[in-house]
């Protein structure tokens, strides 16, 4: 059974997701403030982390913060805001999905569905362990490793899927349709989640991510990995 | 009638202010002449008549008796007949002897009585002056002088001040024109500003400080343009804000109805009815929502990017489960639009075929433009022009069947095209059915 953590401050909201994501055949954890969100989520180690946005005391963009601090655990923001900055940002401070309330319980079990793929290692792992080098950056794609220099880059799994997913196309331009239906399972959604998440790679994959080297954007078309 | 404009009204005026002002001057300037020429020479034909009667009566007098040659003595130019009047009988110098029947009944009375007078009449159409001079014995000495050139100086001063009068109003209706044309120049700054809010621009106001004259004009002009920005923010605000306070609750009612729709099988038959009608309903609750922040949304700036149309169109209706063979894409290229925004417009466009028109039947793109055709009944000509606005459902709505929308759907089409500087249409669809067109520049 897997387990979700719901930090939601809004009392009625909260049981009825807890219930409902139940019936999906999840183990709900229920907290209501950020504060407790982290112990639980050290307590118990859900799979899953959904946010609300507003919360007392801390506030959700910080709570995503300290959460992919230690952990690369999917988290997903339920808000009910709705407008770019507050998207951009909580991407920014690390969340993989974003959806805005009301959220259908249907798409909330997709999104979660889509996440636990990506989580997964994929089906065809072989004991041959593929090694996929743009220069000096390698990438284990069975292994879960991306490596810098030699030295290991901690990613988040839904940063890993889209750099896979370019890594298995070398110098070809995939758009960001194409790596929305591809990483997250949108037949339409919002380009933003591909645009922050390529900006939090930079990160974590460039020497100098304002001109990168490795994870280029192709203006008007999309993004391409090349060594 | 449509009343002429304020230009022509302005000129009209001053070409009119410039004729009464010239012709009054000319009028007057007319008279002077006329009647200081006319006295000038009067007086000089007067003293002219006198001397010559002082030599006729010197001649007759001195004992001449033929008194045709008296006259004939007399040194008299074309324009001047001589008469004398003896006895009753009539004495000229010329040939003409009817000349003394111009010699009015009156001054010939009065000379009759021993009173020198003249008398101005009119001769062979021109002005003439009748001296009667009596002299010694029944003898009256008349001069009959025709003032010919005086009219045709007068006729040739008339013409002449006549043309000066039309050159005036002429040039009055110019410089009215002109004037006008400075003096309307800050309303067309009025105009453009008018026009630019009316476009959506908002921000747009006028400076007070360029024309002192239409300061008051400019500031009521932009404070009538900050109410409305004001009423507007508040106005999108409010549904922006109702809208927001709705989701959390909606939250719950979706979260809540999912769980017992999961277990409408154990229900008993009219629970689950009415368990169907509520599922139903909370999710038109929150379509409504989402249309509703939308159009609040509405007037944000568009955020335009390169998109490849023809890939966007078959993955939205892909996305719609519908058959991406309806797609009929002609060579529309790259479009520079809101990605998002037209995912949505055409998105709304296919539901609305769906749900009013019984399925579209194709989805045309082209240079700029984007079609949906649907098999429905098509959409009545008095209904086209209303059928963008919020909340008018199609024919079909009428009687409200299950699978409703919202209502707003394509007012948010016609919003976003309209963002885009576009515009959205409906037309029959040869063959019947309805054609839904949005063109974005």
């Amino acid at each position: 059974m897997t387990s979700v953590l719901l930090i939601e401050d809004d009392d009625r909201i909260r049981l009825s997701l807890s219930l409902a994501l139940e019936d999906e055949g999840y183990t709900a954890h229920a907290v209501a403030t950020a504060e407790d969100g982290l112990a639980e989520q050290r307590r118990v180690g859900a799979e899953t982390v959904l946010v609300d946005l507003m919360l007392p005391g801390m506030d959700g963009f910080e709570c995503i913060r300290r959460l992919r601090r230690d952990d690369d655990v999917p988290i997903v923001v339920i808000s009910a805001r709705d407008d770019t900055h507050d998207i951009v940002a909580a991407l920014e401070a690390g969340a993989d999905d974003y959806l805005v309330k009301p959220v259908a319980v249907k798409e909330l079990a997709a999104r979660l569905r889509a996440l636990r793929r990506r989580g997964r290692a994929p089906a065809s792992a072989a004991p041959a362990m593929r090694t996929l080098a743009f220069g000096d950056l390698e990438l284990r794609p069975e292994a879960g490793e991306v490596r810098l220099h030699g030295d290991q880059v901690r990613v988040t799994r839904t940063e890993f899927r889209l750099l896979c997913e370019l890594a298995d196309h070398p110098g070809q331009v995939l758009s960001r349709q194409q790596l929305l239906q591809r990483v997250w399972g949108y037949e339409i959604g919002d380009e933003r989640l591909v645009d922050v998440h390529v900006g939090r790679l930079r990160h974590k994959i460039e020497d100098v991510p304002g001109t990168p080297r490795h994870l280029v954007t192709v203006r008007g078309l999309g993004y391409k990995l090349q060594p | 009638m449509r009343r002429a404009g304020l230009r022509t009204r302005v000129s009209a005026a001053f070409a009119v202010g410039a004729l009464a002002l010239s012709v009054c001057v000319t009028v007057v300037s007319y008279e002077l002449t006329r009647s200081t020429l006319f006295r000038e020479r009067e007086r000089t034909a007067v003293r002219a008549a006198y001397f010559d009667a002082a030599l006729v009566d010197a001649s007759l007098s001195g004992g001449a008796t033929n008194v045709a040659d008296v006259l004939g003595s007399l040194d008299a130019g074309g324009d001047r007949y001589v008469l004398i009047q003896r006895a009753g009988r009539w004495y000229s110098r010329s040939a003409d002897t009817d000349t003394h029947a111009a010699v009015p009944p009156g001054l010939r009375e009065m000379a009759a009585g021993g009173v020198a007078a003249a008398q101005r009449i009119r001769r062979d159409g021109a002005p003439a002056l009748v001296i009667a001079v009596p002299l010694d014995g029944d003898t009256v000495f008349y001069e009959i002088v025709a003032q010919r050139e005086l009219e045709r100086t007068l006729q040739v001063l008339a013409l002449a001040l006549a043309a000066v009068a039309i050159m005036m109003a002429a040039g009055g209706a110019a410089v009215g024109w002109y004037v006008t044309r400075h003096a309307l120049r800050p309303l067309g700054a009025v105009a453009d500003a008018a026009r630019g809010i009316a476009d959506g621009d908002l921000a747009t106001r006028l400076d007070p400080d360029t024309e002192p004259d239409l300061a008051a004009l400019a500031a009521s002009f932009n404070h009538m343009a900050d109410e409305l920005d004001r009423r507007m923010r508040r106005d999108r605000r409010f549904a922006a804000d109702v809208s927001h306070e709705l989701r959390s609750p909606l939250q719950t009612l979706a979260a809540a109805v999912s769980v017992v729709d999961r277990r409408r099988d154990g229900l008993d038959e009219r629970s689950a009815a009415a368990v169907g009608l509520i599922v139903a309903e909370v999710n038109r609750f929150q379509e409504l929502v989402g249309d509703l922040l939308e159009l609040a949304r509405g007037d944000q700036p568009v955020t335009r990017e390169p998109v490849d149309i023809a890939e966007l169109v078959t993955r939205v209706v892909r996305a719609h489960g519908l058959d991406p063979g309806i797609v009929e894409a002609g060579d529309p290229g790259q479009w520079r639009v809101d990605a998002r925004r037209v995912e949505q417009t055409l998105g709304n466009l296919l539901e609305n075929a769906t749900r009013y028109g019984g399925g579209p039947t194709a989805v045309r793109v082209g240079k700029g433009f984007l079609e949906v055709d649907d098999a429905g009944p098509g959409v009545p000509e008095e209904l086209r022009a209303t059928i963008f606005d919020r909340f008018v459902r199609g024919p079909a709505a009428g009687a409200r069947g299950t699978g409703d929308g919202t209502g707003l759907g394509l007012a948010i089409v016609a919003e976003h095209a309209a963002a885009h500087g576009g515009t959205a249409s409906v037309r029959e669809r040869p063959g019947g059915g309805a054609r839904f067109r949005v063109e974005l520049p």
